[in-house]
């Protein structure tokens, strides 16, 4: 039975809390926004496996205070600038090369619901200015702390022209039940090299959403992965725009979850201009009822001829009831191009598993190794040896965890 | 010398609900060499597959003894631990696992299971250099992946690498000839040749009596429809290149 489309929407509890404490801003039009909108379900496309309004019931009733850091992740060997609670916070200097400072909350990076929330509510915009090579990693540590709170930041990354550089954001701080939103923007400058690694290091409990945002001018070179592992939903946006010719990105990025969590990452890549390239690989390891997202769009403008793109998308299932969806799209108008995407999906192999079994090793231990390697090839290619253990840290620990519960 | 390494008892294995072992007696002892020959399809394979513990080879009847253990109630590492090596047909690649930290894992997981302390780290590298010294293995491929990209000759040569470095008491070829040149060939049986002690056993499973030249069996066994159908010395390897299987089929059926 067909049924119109009714005018009015029905707000539920989270929207009507996010509705005030817009209102509390100041920010009247984003709050008349969301009244109208609501919270994007599975009827807009772009959240057809990840229904917001469906995932996020409530939301807390109060904006995350200032506070200093707490809990956030610390990475040895890295210099850390923080933002907690939607605030720079001024007591670390900046490291060499790196200029520092805020600005009022900016324009939404783009027109969805959750980038017009961003900038209503961040407080300030930290700007962050890369002027040299970066001699050791850039940690920017987006933290949300105390009590259960909404928490919005907004940050503009800027790497000046022929810098290079390894950038690792990431996303952290109490244990609460915490609703964060945060807005990135990455510029990379004329034959700036780039390595930009996002982690979601949150609590189980919080939910997340989370836009990054890439420009890429000429000759720029980017290696860019995104990482969900710890919040309970983390919807991470990627966009970007290749606006210079002879630029190259590679986008990856891992889902990796179990229990009832939900992770979504979607790409969207412009090419604008002829000569550029990229390369997307995105991996899912999933368990327990865990359901991970990867929708990736490829989007070559009209002229931008030469444009190379190649995508895949590879997902690991490891248990009855955890799912993977991939969604692939490629929108081509221009006639001198190489594009391509693939998708597969599966569990472990049988044929390797039991090879390894047969030299000795046990199932759960040639289990670890197979999931590890299925994951190399996202951490391989980073560079940055404090970042690149970081993430093989991160990978053994959620291996670690399942041994433990298979054990228990 | 006599004491039986391995002794299978009237094994009979179904894969996908078709019965292929349809009774396979064979008793293997210390420091010997049985060599199980057949033509395709006649289930050498899958005696193979069924003694490592290959998930979707049932065993419906029978019994096998490793050492005196019963092997069937052991899962596929169990094996291993108990002293089976199987040397694989076709070496499954495995991408993103580099060849050393493989081997190293998998000894490792042998020597703890056993109760064995691990080997350090110069012990482990000069045993496993000897062996692929031996082998004509060269050192860069034991940092590649696990048989990604190896040629059918490395990918065989790296079988028998694992089987010097794990030390097996019983060591299960299957076809290990096939797809080698007769240099590699050669290489090969001097590796396996340099393994056989008096407390080792093999079972060398080929279609061909080329390999037999190289590793000289004890004991040939003929392989028609699921069992042997006859047993010998060396010279019945002889008389199969000659006459052929056609001549043994009469006495499958």
């Amino acid at each position: 039975m067909n049924r119109l489309e009714r005018p009015e929407i029905r707000l539920g509890a989270a929207e009507e809390a996010l509705i005030g404490l817009l209102r509390e801003a100041g920010a009247d039009t984003a709050a008349e926004r969301l009244r109208t909108d609501g919270l994007p379900t599975r009827r807009v496309e772009a959240y057809h496996f990840t229904d917001l309004k469906a995932l996020i019931r409530e939301v807390p009733a109060t904006l995350a205070a200032r506070a200093e850091p707490g809990k956030g992740v610390r990475i040895d060997g890295t210099a850390a600038i923080r933002l907690v609670n939607g605030r720079l916070v001024a007591s670390d200097p900046a490291p060499a090369g790196v200029e520092v400072g805020t600005a009022d909350a900016d324009k939404p990076l783009g027109e969805a619901i959750p980038d017009v929330l961003a900038a209503a509510l961040a407080p300030e915009t930290a700007k962050i200015r890369i002027t040299r090579d970066l001699e050791q990693p850039l940690h920017i540590s987006i933290e949300t702390e105390g009590a259960a709170a909404v928490s919005a930041t907004r940050a503009d990354i800027e790497v000046a022209d022929g810098v290079a550089g390894t950038i690792v954001l990431t996303l952290s701080g109490s244990d609460a039940a915490h609703f964060v939103n945060a807005a990135v923007s990455v510029r990379l400058g004329a034959g700036a090299r780039v390595t930009f690694v996002q982690i979601d290091e949150q609590g189980a409990a919080v939910r997340q959403i989370v836009h990054t945002d890439f420009r890429l001018a000429a000759d720029a070179s980017l290696r860019a992965l995104t990482v969900n592992r710890g919040a309970s939903l983390s919807r991470a946006d990627l966009s970007a725009r290749f606006d210079g010719a002879g630029a190259h990105a590679d986008f990856t990025g891992l889902n990796l979850i179990g229990a009832d969590q939900h992770a979504d990452i979607s790409l969207n890549v412009s090419h604008a201009v002829p000569d550029t390239t990229s390369q997307e690989l995105f991996k899912s390891v999933v368990r327990g009822h865990a359901k991970a997202v990867f929708q990736g769009k490829i989007v070559v403008e009209r002229g931008a001829q030469k444009t190379d793109a190649k995508m895949m998308a590879q997902g690991l299932i490891l248990t009855e009831g955890a799912q993977v969806n991939h969604k692939p799209e490629l929108e081509i108008f221009a006639d001198d191009v190489v594009c391509g995407h693939g998708a597969t999906c599966g569990e472990l192999d049988a044929e390797s598993l039991f090879y390894l079994m047969s030299r000795g090793i046990p199932r759960a231990e040639a289990e670890s190794m197979l999931i590890e390697a299925f994951v190399a090839e996202l951490i391989e290619p980073i560079e940055a040896q404090p970042v690149r253990a970081l993430l093989a840290g991160l990978v053994a620990q959620w291996l670690g965890t399942a041994a433990r519960a298979e054990a228990a | 010398m006599s004491e039986k390494l391995l002794e299978i008892k009237d094994l009979h294995v179904t894969v996908e609900d078709r019965e292929i072992l349809k009774g396979v007696d064979l008793s293997v002892g210390g420091g010997e060499v049985h060599a199980i020959m057949g033509r395709n399809g006649s289930g050498k394979s899958t005696l193979a597959h069924a003694l490592a513990g290959r998930e979707g080879y049932e065993v419906t009847g029978g019994a096998v003894l490793l050492g005196g253990r019963d092997l069937l109630a052991m899962e596929p590492d169990e094996r291993a631990v108990a002293g089976l090596f199987l040397a694989f047909q076709y070496p499954t690649e495995i991408p993103g696992v580099a060849t050393m930290t493989f081997l190293r894992s998998a000894l490792n997981a042998q020597r703890k299971a056993r109760g064995e302390a691990e080997l350090s780290t110069p012990d482990f590298l000069r045993h496993v250099r000897e062996a692929a010294g031996r082998l004509k293995i060269d050192a860069d491929m034991l940092k590649r992946a696990l048989n990604v990209g190896f040629s059918g000759g490395e990918k065989k040569r790296t079988e028998i690498l694992q089987m010097a470095v794990f030390e097996p008491t019983l060591c299960v070829m299957d076809e290990t000839d096939s797809g080698l040149d007769i240099d590699a060939l050669k290489t090969v049986a001097e590796g396996v040749n340099a393994m056989r002690a008096p407390d080792r056993g093999f079972v060398v499973i080929t279609h061909y009596q080329r390999l037999l030249n190289h590793i000289v069996p004890d004991f040939v066994h003929v392989f028609a429809d699921g069992r042997i159908v006859e047993s010998g010395g060396q010279e019945l390897a002889l008389e199969l290149e000659s006459k052929g299987y056609a001549a043994f089929d009469e006495k499958a059926a």
